[in-house]
């Protein structure tokens, strides 16, 4: 049985496979060797037959290839109505497909079916809200991304990915020290401008535990200060936990559930630590599908919720502004026609669409809602883990058609995108389709518009 | 007063002037430096792309690569790696003004070295500056240390320097700038220049101010200098007072070139930080773009005070 050096049906947990793997300049030798890589046929029949379930088995076999599925896939909008494009069809062709063969798939069939997982649906759950059943395709090529992780037929990227959590603990290497130090470094870096700024570690008791997305820490660190001094503004008190920071979740991306399982349970034990009242999340939407939707499941939570109450970032913001804790200065409202993307993370998983709509009631003069919007918002075209799987590039870049023609129609010229995955997408729709548009997180937005009280300003000499 | 100096560059010839300075202060002070460069900006979501900053094109990025490019550092620095005897080369990825702070940080350096574009023929200027640009506001503005702005050729020894303008505007960066240039001034026993210039245009934009008016500005500001700053000179006299009347960043430079100024010394405290607005926004910017002598930016006290050894 061909086993690659790279690709194999290992997860990645020690820093030597992990460096390997990434001294693999675009996943070339691991791609390659995944062409040799032999199925486990009677592995892959034993774990159908003990994880697909009635649910799974019922959708397959209820589906009365309606085709009602069709246009709700932008994946299908975006690629002319290509009917390989249905969900549907996508579904039936894999794992209705491994399931009638009960498991005896070859190289080439399974290949096809990673590419049908990763680069024909990002599981933005779309298509279940339109199907009469009720069939969601999103969670069953979820669950088909699953059977392929184990099979190791994972693009290079997610399986380096899923390995750092194993490692770190979180998606990108930070270590603890590094973690605390960069936190130590944001409240002395901004102390100056907003005195008596803090970031407090490990502290017990608060009122909110905040979590963020390893990318932040690792390249963008202002994100972490801007989010201490609105919450300084507000007058929160908060905290951030040493370990168990990291609130993403590449692992669900790629389908290695046993890493998600760890992943969650890391950020679950700080709750458990340190006793907060309740934890936000920062502005990432498939962090808090994972860590708070999907998570207590994968950590057998039979509450089927997470420790302590947790909240998204875009709920903290509405909360504070309907209190006042946060006030916005009614001349620095944003004048220009601006639109709101709604991460499907949190907008079809948890029915967020309010909380944004009343930020932006604060925030904006001329607010301008895409067509559709809220629970039937089409995904940013870059959600599940696409945006950075550099094999399907293409497919990416044309998925994200749907998404130019939404904001090109709002006439908006400014994006507000509370969702790492939503905000590289919208960039990078303006970087292949150049049409004209700006977009920004609500953190620096907020800055930008926050009444500061005297007391909370820099005494000049 | 330079054990380490950390060269931020972009590894393009915008750096070249810039570069002779960093090397031969490294020789002079024998200093530690080291020559950095940060090659490839990364996304805010999860992907293994960088923009890579000097073609602007998507890359992914392995070990080979970063390797590859320390090692054309190592070429386009062949000439001053040959007299060097204590510098190192590293390219990271990463946005280039955190990774500049961070190194700076962790290595606690006393001074860091940046380029400048200057002339818009050179292929790739308005890139260069915007990227540039941005990326020294934001330095200079967080930077533990002094940042000096190197746009045209330098060809004075630091150790030959015999004049050094610092400009004040009398705020509390502004004293961390005053304190270093002075400390500098004495190592290198140059004549220091204090100078402040009274905007015209301050207060009121379109009304003109009236000569009593401002003269009474002028007085108010001596009386400022002599009260902040000469008090904490202890004893060094090879100082003068300049005070002039105008837009700030052209008096300042008009005055520096009747000085023959060797080095301009500024704060640099916009809280505004637009990258958009950020290149031409500001006194200290116009200064680095049009100044014929390198501009160091100093905005906290921390290296402006000589350590007790």
């Amino acid at each position: 049985m061909p086993e690659g050096i790279l690709c194999n049906k290992q997860v990645v947990d020690t820093k030597e496979k992990l460096n390997a793997l990434l001294a693999d300049k675009s996943g070339k030798q691991y791609y390659a060797e995944m062409k040799l890589l032999d199925v486990d046929t009677k592995a892959l029949w034993a774990t159908l037959e003990k994880t697909c379930r009635s649910r799974l088995r019922t959708w397959l076999e209820i589906c009365a290839h309606c085709g009602m599925c069709a246009d709700s896939c932008y994946f299908y909008l975006a690629n002319d109505k290509d009917p390989k494009q249905v969900p549907s069809y996508k579904i039936q062709s894999t794992l209705g497909e491994i399931i009638k063969r009960k498991g005896k798939v070859d190289n080439d069939f399974m290949r096809m079916v990673m590419d049908t997982a990763w680069s024909k649906c990002s599981c933005c759950n779309r298509c279940a809200t339109y199907c009469p059943f009720g069939i969601d395709m999103g969670v069953m090529l979820g669950y088909v991304r699953g059977l392929c992780f184990a099979q190791g037929f994972v693009p290079w990227e997610l399986k380096i990915g899923s390995g750092m959590h194993r490692i770190y603990n979180a998606q990108m290497d930070i270590t603890t020290e590094d973690w605390v130090d960069t936190c130590e470094w944001m409240a002395e870096e901004y102390e100056e401008d907003w005195p008596g700024l803090e970031i407090p570690v490990d502290k017990e008791n608060a009122d909110i535990i905040y979590t963020v997305n390893a990318r932040e820490p690792k390249h963008y660190p202002e994100d972490l200060a801007e989010a201490a001094i609105l919450f300084h503004l507000a007058g929160e008190n908060w905290t951030v936990p040493s370990q168990g920071w990291e609130e993403t979740s590449l692992a669900m991306f790629a389908g290695d559930w046993g890493a998600c399982k760890i992943q969650v349970e890391s950020v679950y034990a700080a709750m458990d630590r340190l006793k907060p009242k309740r934890m936000v999340v920062t502005e990432c939407g498939h962090a808090y599908r994972a860590t708070v939707i999907e998570g207590p499941y994968w950590a057998g939570l039979k509450s089927g919720k997470t420790p302590v109450e947790s909240f998204h970032y875009v709920e903290w913001v509405a909360e504070a502004l309907r209190t006042g804790k946060l006030k916005i200065d009614p001349a620095k409202r944003i004048k220009e026609p601006v639109t709101y993307q709604d991460s499907c993370n949190y907008v079809r998983n948890a029915g967020l669409g309010d909380c944004a709509r009343e930020i932006m009631s604060y925030v904006a003069e001329d607010f301008r809602e895409m067509r559709p919007c809220r629970e039937h918002n089409f995904c940013c075209g870059g959600g599940g883990g696409l945006n950075g799987i550099g094999l399907y590039r293409q497919q990416r870049n044309t998925a994200l058609k749907v998404k130019r023609d939404q904001i090109l129609a709002t006439g908006a010229k400014m994006v507000v995108a509370p969702c790492h995955n939503c905000w590289d997408a919208i960039r990078d729709l303006e970087e292949v389709y150049k049409i004209g548009i700006r977009w920004t997180f609500l953190k620096p937005m907020l800055l930008g518009m926050v009444e500061v009280p005297e007391h909370f300003k820099p005494q000049e000499e | 007063m330079f054990k380490k100096i950390l060269f931020a560059t972009t590894a393009s010839p915008a750096c070249d002037n810039a570069a002779k300075v960093a090397f031969d202060l490294e020789m002079k002070w024998d200093a530690e430096l080291c020559v950095f460069h940060v090659l490839g900006v990364p996304s805010r979501g999860f992907s293994s792309f960088v923009t890579d900053v000097r073609t602007g094109e998507n890359e992914q990025i392995d070990p080979d690569y970063v390797d590859w490019v320390t090692e054309e550092m190592k070429n386009t620095y062949a000439d001053l790696l040959k007299d060097s005897e204590n510098s190192t080369l590293e390219a990271v990825i990463g946005v280039p003004h955190r990774e500049i702070l961070r190194k700076a940080r962790a290595d606690n350096v006393d001074l860091i070295i940046m380029g400048a574009h200057t002339r818009d023929e050179d292929i790739g200027a308005a890139r260069y500056r915007s990227v540039v640009g941005s990326t020294m506001q934001k330095v200079a503005k967080s930077a533990r240390c002094p940042v000096v702005i190197i746009s045209r050729p330098c060809t004075t020894c630091w150790k030959l320097f015999s004049n050094i303008v610092v400009g004040t505007d009398f705020s509390k960066p502004a004293t961390s700038s005053f304190l270093w240039a002075a400390r500098l001034a004495k190592e290198v026993n140059a004549r220091l220049h204090l100078f402040h210039a009274v905007d015209i245009h301050a207060s009121e934009p379109g009304k003109v101010k009236g000569q009593a008016e401002i003269e009474a500005h002028i007085e108010a500001a001596r009386k400022k200098i002599d009260a902040k700053y000469l008090s904490q000179l202890k004893g060094f006299d090879n100082y003068e007072i300049g005070i002039r009347e105008g837009t700030p960043y052209v008096e300042i430079l008009k005055f520096a070139r009747e000085k023959q100024a060797d080095l301009i010394v500024m704060a640099h405290h916009t809280r505004e930080i637009d990258p958009e607005l950020a290149l031409l926004g500001s006194t200290v910017e116009q200064v680095v773009l049009r100044s014929s002598c390198p501009v160091a930016s100093v905005n906290h006290p921390d290296k402006a005070i000589a350590e007790k050894s």
